[in-house]
C-alpha cells in the first residue's frame, strides 16, 4: 500500500534511527539512508542559516541533538522551508532553556524574531489614514521581544551575557534586513497594544501613559509621533 | 507583463536575483518561481518577483503540492496558490510527480513513488483535483530518483505516461532527471523519451547533477549542465518541438556570466533543433 511506504518514508528520514525492518521494507538500505541524509541535510541547514550565533553558542553536537529530537517527533509539519526554524525553535528553546547557560534561549528567540520578520508578510493592503480615535494597523514584520539578557549586542561575549532587562523591536528595514531598536518600557508596552489592536490609539496612550506615571507633554507627543510614523501604518475600525 | 513564455528561461532564485534583475539580459526569455517562496512573504521577495514581472513572462513550478501524496489536500493552500496563479497571470502551473509528505508532515525533498497502478491512479486523481482547485493547466514533472523500485529502468516512463493519460495532463519533462535515472539505474535515456507523448510535453527543464564517488548521481541542481545532457537535450527538442526551456540552478550559484553562457549553450541547442525539425 502507498500509505504504508509513506509512513516508511517518514520514520526513516525522520526517525532518531531509523529501523531495519523500515529499510528492508523499503527495499534498499543503502539508497533510502542517501534519503534520509539529503532530507535531514536539507533541515539543517535551513536551521543553521536562521539560528547562526545560537548553534555556535550551543555547539554542533548540541544542535544536532536537539533537530535530531525535533525530527523524531515525526518531521516539519510546515510546507515552507523557511518556516523549517520557527517550528523547530518551538522545541529548541524550551530545551535550551532547561540545558544551556539562560543567556541562550534569549538568543535564540531573539535570532528567531530577526528570522521571521526578515521573512514575514507583505504589510496590510487595506487600511484607512491615521486617526487617534481608531484602532492602529501596524507593519506586519515587526516584533516586541522581552528578554533578560542584550543578547543583540555582537559579538557574543566568551564568557556568555550578563542578566540584564531588554526590550528590543526587532523590524523589517526599508532595505528588507532585520533591524532591531533597543526601546523603553513604554515604548514596548505602546508597540504591543497597537500589535493587539484592541484600542483605538488614543485609548491606548492614555492608559499606558498612565500606567508609568508619565505626562503627555510635547517630549512625549515627540517620542511618540516618531513611534507612530516608523511603525503604524493608518488605522482600522469605527471611531470611538 | 506576462506574454508568451518561450525560448530559453532561468529560474529566479535569491541568490542571483539582485544581478539578474539588474542587467536583465536579453538571452533570458522568461523565468520561473516556485510560489511556495514568495506565498505570504514580503520584503526581498515580493520585491523581486514584482520586479521581474515587469520585465519577463513567468511561469509557477511547485515543491509542495505532493502529487503522490495519499493524504487529502490542504484546501486553503490550494486556495491561496490559485489566487496567486491568477494574479501572476500564469498559462500553466507544474509540480513533481513524486511523494512529498505524508501526515501532515513534509519532507522538503521529493521522494519517489513506486511504479504501481495503486500510485498512478493516487497521482492522476490528486493531478485532477489540485488542476480543478487552481483554475488552470498543471503540468507534472518526471523526477530524479535514487531507491531502486520493484521494476527499475523504462518502467518510470510507463508510470509517467499512464499518469499522463489517466489525468489527461500536461508534462513538464525534466531531461536532466531522466538523464541521472538512465546513469543510476541502467537503461537509454532516449528510449525513455521515445515513450513520451510529445503533445502533452509543455516545458522542459535541464541543470546539472553531482555525481558521487560511489558513482550515484544526486540531482542537486548545483552543478553545470554535462555535455550528455545538453545532448539528450538536444535529442528532446528535435522530438517535441519548440517548447520553452528553462535552465534549473539552486544551488552553488555562479556569477550570473556563466549561467548566460549556459543560456547561449541552450539557444544554439534549442535553434539547431528547431531547425532540423522545419528541414523536415
Amino acid at each position: 500500500m502507498l500509505s504504508d511506504r509513506a509512513k516508511a518514508m517518514q520514520r526513516v528520514c525522520f526517525g532518531t534511527e531509523p529501523s531495519e525492518a523500515d529499510l528492508a521494507f523499503l527495499g534498499s538500505r543503502e539508497r533510502w539512508l542517501v534519503y534520509r541524509d539529503l532530507v535531514r541535510s536539507r533541515l539543517m541547514h535551513v536551521a543553521s542559516v536562521a539560528l547562526r550565533r545560537t548553534k555556535s553558542a550551543v555547539g554542533d553536537d548540541t544542535f544536532g541533538r536537539t533537530v535530531d529530537e525535533w525530527l523524531g517527533a515525526g518531521g516539519p509539519r510546515t510546507r515552507y522551508l523557511r518556516h523549517v526554524p520557527n517550528e523547530l525553535a518551538e522545541l529548541a528553546i524550551s530545551v535550551w532553556r532547561a540545558t544551556e547557560p539562560p543567556w541562550v534561549a534569549d538568543l535564540a528567540r531573539y535570532e528567531i524574531a530577526t528570522w521571521e520578520v526578515r521573512h514575514a508578510p507583505p504589510d496590510p493592503k487595506s487600511f484607512d489614514d491615521l486617526a487617534f480615535d481608531r484602532k492602529p494597523t501596524v507593519r506586519s514584520a515587526m516584533r516586541v521581544l522581552r528578554l533578560s539578557h542584550p543578547v543583540h549586542e555582537t559579538p557574543t561575549p566568551e564568557t556568555g551575557y550578563d542578566r540584564e532587562q531588554t526590550l528590543l523591536c526587532v523590524y523589517r528595514d526599508q532595505a528588507h534586513q532585520a533591524a532591531t531598536r533597543k526601546l523603553n518600557p513604554l515604548a514596548a508596552d505602546l508597540l504591543e497594544a497597537w500589535q493587539k489592536a484592541d484600542e483605538t490609539i488614543a485609548e491606548s496612550v492614555e492608559r499606558i501613559a498612565a500606567q508609568h506615571h508619565t505626562e503627555i507633554g510635547p517630549a512625549f507627543v515627540e517620542k511618540l509621533s516618531a513611534l507612530i510614523a516608523e511603525f503604524v501604518l493608518g488605522a482600522h475600525g469605527p471611531s470611538r | 507583463m506576462n506574454g508568451e513564455v518561450q525560448g530559453i528561461g532561468l529560474g529566479l532564485r535569491h541568490d542571483l536575483a539582485t544581478e539578474l534583475l539588474e542587467r536583465r539580459p536579453a538571452s533570458v526569455a522568461w523565468l520561473e518561481v516556485h510560489p511556495e517562496n514568495y506565498l505570504n512573504r514580503g520584503g526581498r521577495y515580493q520585491e523581486m518577483l514584482e520586479l521581474a514581472r515587469t520585465h519577463w513572462p513567468v511561469v509557477t513550478h511547485g515543491l509542495s503540492t505532493c502529487l503522490g501524496s495519499p493524504d487529502p489536500f490542504d484546501t486553503a493552500y490550494l486556495h491561496d496558490l490559485g489566487a496567486f496563479l491568477r494574479d501572476l497571470e500564469v498559462p500553466w502551473h507544474s509540480e513533481h510527480l513524486c511523494l512529498g509528505g505524508v501526515d501532515d508532515r513534509f519532507f522538503h525533498d521529493l521522494l519517489p513513488l513506486p511504479f504501481t497502478d495503486e500510485a498512478a491512479e493516487v497521482a492522476a486523481q490528486r493531478l485532477i483535483k489540485a488542476r480543478d482547485a487552481i483554475g488552470r493547466p498543471l503540468a507534472l514533472e518526471n523526477v530524479s530518483y535514487y531507491a531502486p523500485q520493484a521494476t527499475d529502468g523504462l518502467a518510470e516512463v510507463d508510470f509517467v505516461v499512464e499518469v499522463l493519460e489517466r489525468a489527461d495532463a500536461a508534462l513538464l519533462l525534466d531531461v536532466n532527471n531522466i538523464y541521472v535515472n538512465s546513469k543510476n539505474f541502467g537503461f537509454d535515456p532516449r528510449a525513455f523519451v521515445d515513450k513520451i507523448p510529445t503533445e502533452r510535453v509543455v516545458q522542459v527543464h535541464v541543470a546539472g547533477h553531482l555525481v558521487r564517488e560511489d558513482g550515484l548521481r544526486i540531482d542537486t541542481h548545483g552543478e553545470p549542465v554535462p555535455d550528455d545532457v545538453y545532448q539528450l537535450l538536444d535529442y528532446t527538442l528535435r522530438k517535441v518541438g519548440p517548447v520553452p526551456v528553462l535552465l534549473e540552478r539552486d544551488n552553488n550559484v555562479p556569477p550570473l556570466d556563466e549561467l548566460l553562457a549556459e543560456i547561449d549553450t541552450l539557444w544554439t541547442i534549442y535553434r539547431n533543433a528547431m531547425g532540423a525539425r522545419d528541414a523536415v
